[in-house]
């Protein structure tokens, strides 16, 4: 008998803790898509939110960005040339970016530097009972904390991709022209010439649910943040964890939609 | 206050710029498409399109004009292909126009590729079907390239075959070029017919000048000066 209690509270208090995380974010998530279509919309820190989301953000992506397409570009290239394929490097560093080191490298930039910052935030204010302090006074926390930080995670996420992806090409455009000799008009008709629809659509598309996946588990994490002061740590790390892992299961279920859809 | 519109401003160039971006982007790779060009409407009937896809260009003396827009089966033997051409392009393709499936390089996708067809014909219009030609089946160039292989291959062995009996001095030409012997011996023939020759001609000599022949050579000389005289001759002792 006490056996079977011992094996209960080994085995299945871990299972029971992780079935109701998991419904509690359902519910958060439930909870954020009500909130986010009724009325008082808090526009103003929307756009605090968004400036230090997207613009400060900009910087770290944009080197990042550049790094990526030039490293890809230069470790590319000895391969396509014991091919004689040299011609095709533009391209297909392009695709690549494009299609899927841009939008995921961004986006697990994004949840370390972003996600963390969120999950940390609202843990200390949760820990500081500012939460309940703005519950009291009558602002409603979730809408003013969690509606417009997930929303401008989800706006601006896409926007640093679409730059990141620019700066990486151009990174691209320099790896291309350390060893070789092709000028910038060429260079963007190989990548025009190789980049389809369904190469731009899916990958954008799927920005934005890393930039939501990014913003609800900052929030969540922060949000239901406990144990005083150590949590704070506790609740960003979770976050960046959390996040990343979802950025790629979004990935790989985007990847598998896109083949499916486009008979690739 | 002033800080919060900067930080509003800068916002909004960011999104703008992020948003130009895409949509230049987006312009770029439809109008490759076709998308924002005006266009016309062809179709051809192909027996195979040998992996064909939609989307795949169309090209026109080596520029790309057009995309695959359709492909449908018609019957068992014939496969409905409809091209979207940029406009600009129509006037240099005439009804008798041709189109044939090829591939771009070795390792490249399928494009296919129009023929303008002949000047005085008129310009193609829109919903028109065109000629088609079956592409070269790589099959086929394959089977060829064996054959010729094959036939290489056997001329090789008998050359080879010829050469080394040629070395091992076999046969007329081995002997002519490896053996010494019958070059001694060839060598001494052409000596010995030189002074053949040379011994024939002081006998004709010596002949000349004999009793018994000398007759002879004088009639032979007689008829030699009186060619005109000979050929009267013969006629009337017919």
């Amino acid at each position: 008998m006490e056996n079977e209690t011992q094996i209960k509270s080994h085995y299945l208090a871990p299972l029971k803790k992780f079935f109701s995380d998991v419904g509690r974010l359902v519910q958060f998530i439930t909870a954020f898509f009500r909130e986010v279509f009724l009325p008082p919309y808090e526009m103003n820190e929307l756009a605090r939110q968004s400036y230090a989301i997207g613009c400060r953000s900009l910087p770290l992506v944009g080197i990042t960005g550049f790094i990526m397409g030039l490293v890809l570009t230069i470790q590319s290239r000895p391969t396509l040339v014991q091919f004689g394929a040299e011609a095709w490097l533009p391209a297909m560093v392009t695709v690549s970016i494009v299609r899927e080191i841009g939008p995921v490298v961004t986006a697990l930039i994004c949840s370390g530097k972003v996600g963390s910052g969120i999950g940390a935030e609202l843990a200390s204010m949760k820990v500081t009972e500012q939460i309940d302090a703005m519950e009291v006074s009558g602002v409603n926390p979730f809408k003013y904390l969690v509606v417009t930080r997930v929303l401008s995670t989800t706006l601006m996420v896409p926007v640093l991709v679409i730059f990141s992806d620019v700066i990486a090409l151009y990174g691209s455009y320099v790896g291309v022209n350390i060893k070789g000799d092709v000028n910038f008009r060429l260079f963007l008709s190989q990548v025009i010439e190789k980049l389809d629809f369904s190469d731009v659509m899916p990958a954008f598309a799927k920005t934005f649910f890393f930039g939501f996946a990014i913003g609800i588990i900052g929030c969540y994490k922060g949000y239901y943040s406990n144990s005083g002061t150590e949590g704070v740590g506790r609740s960003a790390n979770s976050a960046v964890v959390l996040s990343s892992l979802l950025i790629f299961v979004i990935d790989m279920i985007a990847v598998q939609l896109t083949s499916l859809y486009y008979n690739d | 206050m002033k800080k919060n519109e900067r930080k509003k401003i800068g916002l909004g160039i960011f999104v703008i710029v992020g948003i130009l971006f895409f949509i230049l982007a987006i312009y770029y790779v439809g109008k490759k498409q076709q998308l924002f060009n005006s266009t016309f409407h062809v179709s051809g009937f192909f027996r195979d399109v040998r992996g064909l896809q939609v989307g795949n260009n169309v090209r026109f003396s080596g520029i790309n004009v057009g995309i695959v827009e359709n492909i449908a089966i018609i019957s068992d033997s014939a496969v409905q292909v409809d091209l979207l051409i940029d406009e600009e392009t129509r006037r240099f393709i005439h009804k008798n126009a041709s189109a044939v499936i090829g591939s771009d390089g070795l390792m490249g996708n399928k494009i296919l590729t129009l023929m303008p067809g002949t000047p005085g014909e008129d310009v193609i219009r829109d919903n028109d079907y065109i000629r088609t030609h079956d592409p070269i089946n790589m099959d086929d160039i394959f089977a060829k390239l064996k054959i010729t292989g094959d036939n290489a291959a056997t001329i090789t062995g008998d050359l080879a075959a010829i050469i080394g009996n040629i070395r091992s001095g076999k046969g007329t030409i081995g002997k002519l070029f490896m053996d010494s012997t019958f070059a001694t011996t060839l060598d001494r023939t052409v000596v010995n017919l030189n002074e053949g020759a040379s011994g024939f001609s002081d006998n004709m000599e010596a002949a000349k000048k004999s009793f018994l022949l000398k007759g002879l050579f004088r009639k032979k000389k007689k008829e030699e000066k009186k060619p005109g005289e000979e050929e009267k001759k013969p006629r009337g002792r017919n």
